[in-house]
Order: structure tokens, then C-alpha cells, then sequence
């Protein structure tokens, strides 16, 4: 698998700093950004292969993100995964409803990371 | 700091390892006893709410645990929880205040524990811009620790370990959930 450039969302720079390290170490390029207006400012700019996004998020959550991506031709197909330490069904499916191609609950294990960005983006 | 309101609180939840709470009842009192593991109080005065959380990011000889990105993880994940549940409350990172409690280095064997679990905290609460307004960690004894969340009076006495009850200091183990990063595809 070649890399693939990745944009993670998430409200706290630690958690930003540690999925950033797992994801480079398994040879992707990463890009982040701190909310999902933050994220849909860069996603006009440029179009990743996949968006890994906390729920929890000031400004504009999780679930606006996707709602908002999966409104646009471009993303219609883009694999999102939701990366939160809620794990709720009833966030799941709202998750799922929106659009969001799989959930993730924290704290990630970076194998199991590694092998859901294989599956959903090949 | 009005001790005596703290002590005979009616109202009083044991924060157990690997838990967390946020609360803004000014009837209630947070407890907990530590000893390597950490406890991070935050208190937001903007909306007069407070938690606490108590983890220990990995004992040795855990296995895959021994993986500092794991070990990593797991405390993040505890601190996350604790500052997401403050924020769904109303808090914001920049006005919530924090303070670190723990991380002695009790057991010998395993003297660096404390004092990675401390780092790991401050580091945690600095990349993440919320102020730490008091620390005390580190030594050789245990602490036990009490917190009003409404108001975000805190009490910790140093207490000699061979005056903590057993069922006071739980065996460590490290802060993960069962599920760790299971992933569902939908």
C-alpha cells in the first residue's frame, strides 16, 4: 500500500500530535486541523484520500463535518472514519446516517488503525 | 480552602482508577487515593463545574502496554474524557484551570512510573493549553485527595502507605477501556 494523505480533525492538539505520529510511522502524509470548520476551509483547498474525524469538537462537530462533506460531488465518496472516545449507538448510527464510512472508539490501537485505512481506502 | 465543608461532605463519589467525573453539585465531594497513578483536577469558573480523573498509563511488563505510543494513548484517552465531559458542560480549555495530583514513586521496583505518569499529565495539559495551576506530585508517599467540583476547593494530605488500606490502592493496571480501538465499519 502507498501512502495516502490523510486530514485528521480533532479539538486537542496531544490527540492531534498522536494519531499524527501513528499515521506517518505507517507512511502516510497527514494534515490536520483543529475543528470541522477548520477541516472544510482546507477541504476546499485540496482533496485527501481520507478524513479521520473526532466527534466532540467546538465550532462545528464531528457529525456537521460529514454532513457537510457528503453534500459535495467531490466527497461524496470519500471514505470519513469517526475517531471518538464516545462509543454510544446512538451516535454510531447518527454517525452512520450522516454518512461516515466506519467508527473507531479511542484510544486507538495504531494496528487496528492501520488495517481500517487499508480497507476503506483500497 | 474550607477544609471541615470537604470532610463532611454528605455527598461523596470515590473516583475509582481508570474513571472519571464531572460534576457541578455543590453538595458533592470527588474522592480518590493515589499513589503512582494520577489524578487531574479542572475547575472552569465561568460555569462552576469541576472533575477529575484518576490513570495510570501502564504498569511494567504489560505487554504491548510497554509501548510508549500506547502508553501514550491510554492517558490521552483518560484526559480527553475528563476535558470533553468539562466542555460539553460549557468549558473552554483557556479559562478551565488544572491541577496534578499523584505520581509517587511508592514501589521500587517500579520507581519510574510515578514520575512518567507525572510527565505525561503536565506535558498533556501544556500541548493542550489548559493551565496548570498547582502541582504536586512525586515522593514516596500517597495522597488522599478531595474535590469540590462546584467550586473547585481541593484538599490532599500525604498519608504514609502503610496507612492506606488495601482496598484503597487497587493493583495497577493501565487506564484502557476492554474495547481498545475497536473498529466498525459501517
Amino acid at each position: 500500500m502507498g501512502p495516502i494523505t490523510i486530514l485528521t480533525v480533532d479539538d486537542s492538539p496531544s490527540m492531534r500530535a498522536l494519531l499524527k505520529h501513528a499515521l506517518v510511522g505507517q507512511g502516510h502524509v497527514v494534515h490536520d486541523a483543529e475543528d470541522g470548520l477548520i477541516a472544510l476551509d482546507w477541504l476546499n483547498r485540496h482533496i485527501p484520500d481520507l478524513v479521520i474525524t473526532d466527534i466532540n469538537m467546538p465550532n462545528m462537530d464531528g457529525f456537521g463535518l460529514i454532513e457537510a462533506l457528503r453534500k459535495q460531488d467531490r466527497y461524496r465518496d470519500m471514505p470519513i472514519l469517526v475517531l471518538s472516545t464516545e462509543s454510544s449507538d446512538e451516535k454510531k448510527v447518527r454517525a452512520r446516517d450522516a454518512g461516515a464510512t466506519g467508527w473507531i472508539v479511542k484510544p486507538f490501537d495504531p494496528d487496528k488503525l492501520a488495517a481500517a485505512v487499508r480497507r476503506v481506502t483500497h | 480552602m474550607n477544609t471541615n465543608a470537604i470532610l463532611s461532605a454528605k455527598n461523596r463519589i470515590n473516583v475509582i482508577q481508570g474513571d472519571f467525573y464531572v460534576s457541578d453539585d455543590p453538595q458533592l465531594v470527588l474522592s480518590t487515593v493515589l499513589g503512582s497513578c494520577i489524578a487531574i483536577c479542572l475547575f472552569d469558573p465561568a460555569i462552576e463545574a469541576g472533575g477529575m480523573n484518576h490513570f495510570l498509563l501502564a504498569e511494567p511488563g504489560a505487554g504491548s502496554e510497554r509501548d510508549p505510543l500506547k502508553q501514550r494513548l491510554y492517558g490521552a484517552f483518560a484526559m480527553e474524557q475528563l476535558i470533553n465531559e468539562m466542555i460539553k458542560r460549557g468549558a473552554n480549555r483557556s479559562t478551565m484551570k488544572a491541577h496534578i495530583y499523584g505520581g509517587s514513586n511508592i514501589h521500587r521496583a517500579m520507581a519510574h512510573i510515578g514520575t512518567s505518569n507525572a510527565n505525561f499529565a503536565r506535558d498533556f495539559l501544556r500541548q493542550d493549553g489548559i493551565p496548570i495551576s498547582l502541582e504536586d506530585t512525586g515522593g514516596s508517599a500517597a495522597r488522599r485527595l478531595d474535590l469540590k467540583p462546584a467550586t473547585g476547593q481541593i484538599r490532599c494530605k500525604h498519608i504514609p502507605t502503610e496507612d492506606v488500606p488495601s482496598s484503597a490502592m487497587p493493583p495497577l493496571r493501565p487506564a484502557a477501556p476492554a474495547r481498545v480501538g475497536d473498529v466498525e465499519l459501517f
